[in-house]
Order: C-alpha cells, then sequence, then structure tokens
C-alpha cells in the first residue's frame, strides 16, 4: 500500500511538472487560442461583481483585464476566483492572470509574479458607528475577514488577542459584522468602502457604519501572472504604464472611485514602473 | 517552472500540526453532540411519525421529506445568517456573544441527520413483529409506554449499525461547517494551505485522519453485526 | 431588522436564480445544478457498475484493490475529494479543467463508490440458481452476468439509482465552494450582493431543492411500488 501511495504521488507529481511546464508562455498560447481568462472577483463591488440588471461582471479589475485583452487583440473571458483559490487556479492554468483585489507580497512573489502595482490602499476596518476608536477596542472580540487573504494574517499580528472569524469572502463577513457576529470586518480600505457603499445604500443599514481611521498595513495590488512568464510581465506591465500616460488608468478610478461614485477614494498613487 | 517540494514536516510537527490537531478536536466535538442531539430528535420525530393522530402524524412526516430533500449546505447557511430576521432581537444579541457558528452548525447537522435517523428508527420498529405491541397494549401498557419498553428497545438494538453508519456520515457532513468558519479539521487544512502552500501535504494528513475515523468504525459496525445482530435473528 | 420578510429580492433575481448569466455567459442556477446532476449521475452509474463487478469478483486481488477504494473513499468527506479534484487533477492531466468539470469528476469519483454497493446488492439479490442454470446452459460465466443476472438486477436497482440522483442534487451544492455558479453558488452571490435578505434567500432555494429532490423521492417509491408488484406476479 505504502508503495502504491509512493507511485501514484510520483505521478501526480510527474504530472504537475508537466502541466506547469506547458503553459509557460501566457502570451503566445493566448493569441493562438484567441482568448485570455482573467480570474476576478464576482461579489466585491467596486472591484468585481455582478450587475443585477444586466448579469455580466463588471467593475475596476475588469476594466483592466479589459484593456489588456483589448491590447492582445484577444477575447476576454471572466471567471470568478475567491481569494484562497486564485493563486491555485493560476498555478494550475486554469486562469492566465488574477486581477482579484490582490497584495503583493514576498511570500506570493515565490510563488506567481506581479505586475506593477495597478491600485494602491491599505488595511483597515470596517464597523458600526463610534463602536471602535482604536486597535485597543478590538483586543478580545470577533474580527471576521475572508480565508486566504493576507488581511487575516495581519489583522492576527495587530491584534493578537481576538478571534480571527474567517469566511469564504468579505461580503459574508460583512453581512456577519451587520447582525453582530462580528465587531468588525478587516480588510483593504477599498474593498472596505465598496462595502460601506453598499450598506449606505440600504435605508435599514443607511449611516449606521464607518470606517475609523486605524490603518495596519500597506497593501499594493498587483495583477498575478505565472512564474517565470516574463514576457507577459512585460506586456501587460507596458499596457498599464501606457494606461497610466494616456489617463484611461485614472479615467477608470474615477469611474469607480470618483467623487460620484458609490465608493469615492482619492488616487494617492501612479502606475510606475518597478513598483 | 512548478518545483514542488514536499515538506511533510510541516503537518507532522510544529504549529501546523496544533493547527490540524485542532480542527481533529472540533471535528470530534462537532460530531459527537450532533449526534446525541439527532439520536433524541429522531427518536422524539420517529415516534410521532407513528402516532395515531393525524396531524402529529403529518407534521413529522412533513418535517422528514423537507429536511431530507435539502442540501445540508443550504440548511447550515440558512440558520446562521437566515436565522437572524426569524428570531428575536434579544436572542440574536444572545447568541452572538456565544459560539454562533459553532451552534449553527450543530443545529444545522443535527436536523438533517435527525430526518435520516428517524427513518432509521422506523423502519426498525416496522421489524417488529405487530403481535408485540398488540400483546403489550392487551396486558395494560399505553401506546407511548408499550413503545418505550417493549418496541423501541428492540428497535433501537437492529437500528444501531444504520445509526452509526449515521453517525460517520454526520462526521463526514461535519466538514461542512466550515463554510461559516467553525475551524474544523477540513478548514484548518485549508488555511494550513493557505499560509504554507503545501496543499499536499495538509489534505493528505486530513483525507487520512477522516479514512482512519471511518474504517475504525466501520470495523466496530461489522464486529457488532457477528457479535450481536446475528445470534439475536437467530433466537 | 428582526421581523419583516421581503420577498422582492427573489423576484428581482429570479431569471438569475434559475439560469445565471446565461445567455450573455454560461449557464448557472438551478439550469447548471440539475446539468452537474444529470451528467455526474450517467457517469457514476457505469463507474458503479464496473466497480460493482470488480468488488464481486473471484480474483482476490481485484477484489481486495476494488474494496479497499471503495471504503476510503465512502469515508472521505465529499468536500475533501472536491479540494482533491481541485488541486491534484489538473497537474495529473497536465492541463487546466473547468471547475465545473472538476465538480462533475469530484461528484463521479464520490457517488460511484455508494453506486458500486447499490450493483453489488442488486446482483446478490439475483438467486444463485439463475447463474448455475445459465453457466449450465453453456454459458460462460460473463455472458451469464451479462445477458441473465444484470438485466434483472438493474430493474430492481432503478429506485435506488432514482434515490441516488436526489443526493447527487443535494451534493451538487458543494459545487459553490469552488466557485461553480450553481443555485447556491448564485444564491450567495445574490447574499453577498443585497446582503440584508438572507432568510428570504436561503429560505428560497431550499424551496427549489425541495421541490426538485422531493419530485425524485416520489418517484423512485412510485416505481419501487410498481417493481414490487411486477414481481409478486
Amino acid at each position: 500500500m505504502k508503495k502504491l501511495g509512493a507511485l501514484i504521488l510520483s505521478l501526480v507529481l510527474a504530472g504537475g511538472l508537466c502541466g506547469a511546464a506547458t503553459a509557460a508562455d501566457t502570451l503566445a498560447e493566448a493569441k493562438k487560442k484567441g482568448i485570455l481568462v482573467c480570474g476576478v472577483k464576482d461579489s466585491l463591488p467596486p472591484f468585481g461583481y455582478v450587475d443585477a440588471k444586466t448579469r455580466e461582471i463588471v467593475g475596476y479589475d475588469i476594466d483592466f483585464c479589459k484593456a489588456i485583452t483589448k491590447k492582445l487583440g484577444v477575447k476576454l473571458e471572466l471567471k470568478p476566483v475567491t481569494s484562497a483559490s486564485r493563486m491555485p487556479q493560476l498555478m494550475e492554468g486554469n486562469i492566465d492572470i488574477i486581477a482579484a483585489t490582490m497584495t503583493k507580497n514576498p511570500e506570493r512573489a515565490k510563488q506567481i509574479d506581479f505586475s506593477d502595482t495597478y491600485f494602491f490602499t491599505g488595511q483597515k476596518f470596517l464597523t458600526k458607528k463610534g463602536t471602535v476608536k482604536s486597535l485597543k477596542d478590538l483586543g478580545g472580540k470577533r474580527i471576521g475577514t475572508a480565508k486566504g487573504s493576507t488581511s487575516e494574517q495581519n489583522a492576527a499580528k495587530a491584534v493578537p488577542s481576538a478571534t480571527i472569524l474567517s469566511f469564504d469572502d468579505y461580503p459574508q463577513a460583512v453581512l456577519a459584522l451587520q447582525q453582530g457576529k462580528v465587531v468588525a470586518v478587516t480588510t483593504d480600505e477599498s474593498i472596505l468602502a465598496g462595502q460601506l457603499g453598499k450598506l449606505n445604500k440600504e435605508p435599514s443599514t443607511k449611516g449606521q457604519y464607518e470606517i475609523p481611521d486605524i490603518q495596519i498595513s500597506d497593501e499594493p495590488y498587483g495583477l498575478g501572472i505565472r512564474k517565470g512568464d516574463t514576457n507577459f510581465v512585460n506586456f501587460v506591465n507596458k499596457t498599464i504604464g501606457e494606461m497610466e500616460k494616456s489617463g484611461e488608468a485614472k479615467k477608470i478610478f474615477e469611474k469607480w472611485f470618483g467623487p460620484n461614485s458609490d465608493t469615492p477614494l482619492k488616487r494617492n498613487f501612479k502606475i510606475t514602473a518597478g513598483k | 517552472m512548478l518545483k514542488y517540494k514536499f515538506d511533510w514536516a510541516v503537518v507532522t510537527s510544529g504549529k501546523y500540526f496544533d493547527w490540524l490537531a485542532s480542527g481533529l478536536y472540533v471535528t470530534i466535538q462537532l460530531s459527537v453532540v450532533s449526534v446525541a442531539l439527532s439520536f433524541l430528535l429522531g427518536l422524539i420525530i420517529a415516534v410521532m411519525r407513528m402516532s395515531h393522530v393525524r396531524p402529529i402524524r403529518w407534521f413529522a412526516h412533513g418535517y422528514l421529506e423537507f429536511f431530507r430533500n435539502t442540501p445540508l449546505l443550504v440548511q447550515i447557511f440558512f440558520w446562521y445568517f437566515g436565522s437572524y430576521k426569524i428570531l428575536p432581537q434579544a436572542v440574536n444579541d444572545w447568541m452572538n456573544r456565544q459560539n454562533f457558528e459553532f451552534a449553527a452548525a450543530v443545529v444545522a447537522l443535527t436536523i438533517y441527520t435527525s430526518a435520516f435517523i428517524a427513518e432509521d428508527i422506523r423502519s426498525g420498529v416496522l421489524s417488529i413483529p405487530k403481535e408485540q405491541m398488540e400483546a403489550a397494549r392487551s396486558s395494560g401498557f399505553s401506546y407511548l409506554g408499550s413503545m418505550r419498553y417493549i418496541i423501541l428497545p428492540q428497535a433501537v438494538r437492529l437500528t444501531i449499525p444504520p445509526l452509526i453508519n449515521q453517525f460517520l456520515n454526520l462526521a463526514k457532513n461535519s466538514s461542512l461547517a466550515m463554510t461559516i468558519g467553525v475551524a474544523e479539521l477540513t478548514y484548518q487544512a485549508r488555511q494550513v494551505e493557505s499560509y504554507t502552500f503545501k496543499g499536499f501535504e495538509a489534505f493528505t494528513a486530513a483525507t487520512l485522519v477522516y479514512v482512519v475515523i471511518s474504517s475504525v468504525i466501520t470495523i466496530l459496525v461489522n464486529i457488532y453485526n457477528k457479535t450481536v445482530l446475528r445470534p439475536m435473528r437467530a433466537r | 431588522m428582526t421581523g419583516g420578510l421581503d420577498f422582492n429580492v427573489i423576484r428581482d433575481n429570479l431569471l438569475y436564480f434559475f439560469i445565471g448569466r446565461y445567455p450573455h455567459g454560461p449557464l448557472g442556477g438551478v439550469g447548471l445544478t440539475f446539468y452537474l446532476a444529470v451528467v455526474s449521475l450517467v457517469l457514476s452509474f457505469i463507474g458503479g457498475l464496473i466497480l460493482g463487478l470488480l468488488s464481486i469478483s473471484h480474483n482476490r486481488v481485484v477484489k481486495w484493490v476494488s474494496l479497499t477504494f471503495i471504503n476510503a473513499v465512502r469515508g472521505m468527506p465529499l468536500l475533501m475529494v472536491i479540494f482533491w479534484m481541485y488541486f491534484l487533477w489538473p497537474g495529473l492531466m497536465g492541463r487546466p479543467m473547468p471547475e465545473s468539470q472538476t465538480v462533475i469528476l469530484a461528484l463521479t469519483f464520490f457517488t460511484s463508490a455508494y453506486m458500486s454497493q447499490i450493483v453489488r446488492a442488486g446482483i446478490e439479490g439475483i438467486p444463485k440458481g439463475q447463474t448455475e442454470a445459465a453457466i449450465s446452459t453453456g454459458l460462460a460465466p460473463w455472458q451469464a452476468m451479462f445477458y441473465i443476472v444484470l438485466p434483472q438486477g438493474l430493474r430492481n436497482m432503478i429506485p435506488s439509482f432514482v434515490n441516488q440522483f436526489v443526493s447527487m442534487i443535494k451534493d451538487t451544492s458543494l459545487a459553490f465552494i469552488v466557485g461553480v455558479d450553481e443555485l447556491t453558488h448564485i444564491a450567495t452571490q445574490v447574499n453577498n450582493r443585497t446582503l440584508v435578505f438572507p432568510t428570504e434567500i436561503f429560505l428560497f432555494i431550499a424551496v427549489v431543492y425541495f421541490i426538485l429532490c422531493y419530485a425524485f423521492t416520489e418517484l423512485s417509491r412510485w416505481m419501487e411500488k410498481r417493481l414490487a408488484w411486477r414481481k409478486a406476479i
């Protein structure tokens, strides 16, 4: 039985190596197939969510996917991913690029490559108004976040005495907050702003929530690309660099985070090569 | 080129081993509490299902059909997120101060499993010859009395193997509690995976634990069948 | 917040619940749930038949290996099987696989183990005398199995298969975990978007699942009665 197990293991492993080897040149693959598969969030406004009327996925991340496929001259296919599933999905080749609110960090950079930062934010908390003024107020409390995210790890570091409750994605954590099951939801401010906008649209929850000015980390977002696929990284960086120059990147930001949007934020970053 | 290096030390010692061990502990807690409750509830529903009072029988019938024919996952979501609007605010506030994830998982698992257990008990009862009930009634026992002292003790003995199977299902089904943040075995395996990227090791460890648990239980059922049931049937 | 259910959220998203992003995107919702269940059932019928026949083989190695496999799969939670397929199958095959196929494969793998038990019981329910008679008329053992025993056994198994289909419909809800747009995933999505109607949404999909499953449960009962009646004459 042990030997059989070992045999299966080595088979699986050999298979894994082949799989990774065949999918190394995304650029050529995509051109050949005429399609690029983009892993995005599907219920996280304004980055990626299903529009109620058209039943299609839209958002900031999707607009970047669109720009890249337009430049590449191929069709775009959107595939919903979660924080926990996006990296395995990319490494296994189910998707070609991740545009799903993913923070660049050294541990992840060991597994995949990142583009230049295309969005910049910091990790904060979403709470009921007036309940949390400093990190101390969160000690020993229950904090909601999403599985497999950096937010989970940052929060555990910032408030060691708190119980971290991980859900499949942020909106479920927000639902838990709204029902009083956690006292705060923690993740990037941009995502929280989207959730706050949603809560403010609902008459029964309007004006009851806030994002206190407590930041526990910097969160630069990058587009995720398979490790070692330098061609594609360069292509993506060139594309988003050009978008910055032409003002298209700013326009996309204004569309989703401008003063008239549900999630007004200041654009405190520029897409810069090498960052 | 993706190079996967096996690192079994991740799951056999240190912090991540502790995570998995605590996950196993929660899985066992969840299963044992739920199986005890669902046995009780299943017994009650089974007796109601065989009642001579129609509305009681209908209620039990509806209960059985509804909870057996709806996915457990949906029931878990319903009790965790959906019960909020049905329960009074005071109960919600109280529940939220407790470990509500665990409680919601127990409620969902108990209700779901009790529906199956009730049917197992009922078929156990139906396999007891009718004359026994008639004899018990004619010697002065009430309906509930004859159930309690004559029929159920025998039926339960016959029902033990399917009941243990239900326990097995329950232990496996408890993995769904991870979706609402209960840190049981599957949840912890996934956590280890997302912290260390050693998914293969983490899932292998968790799978082995599940298979070992179920193998042990299956062997126990076989022994029970051989030593208790076969002689009982031969009599 | 407590009290007052508002089912408008169901009405507004009704089409989304039933077909997902179709026709602008892939089929989802109830449509996909049904598709996943049907395809997986057909595949696991084949898988179960093969496994079931192997597990009653006279070759002891074959029998032992297939029984070990069956018991190992039956000991695993379906969620675990889905994770395995999700993480390992692409590596094994050397190419990526859409999530819906991952789920179909996991369901097939999982249900085949259970189906094999049904097949085995069905075959063992046919009196041994029939096989002996068939062999004595000159049929080879495999011919006796395929022409005499299996056709009768399979007919008796039909109600159990339909029951298994009910479990399958319920099991497809786990596809939600890997992001397949079936009914449960659609429900969590709408729930995530609207935030304040979880009770209405989960109650609604529970009823939808119930209607689907109950219809097939009843079908299986009706078939069982009919078969019993036929056997009596």
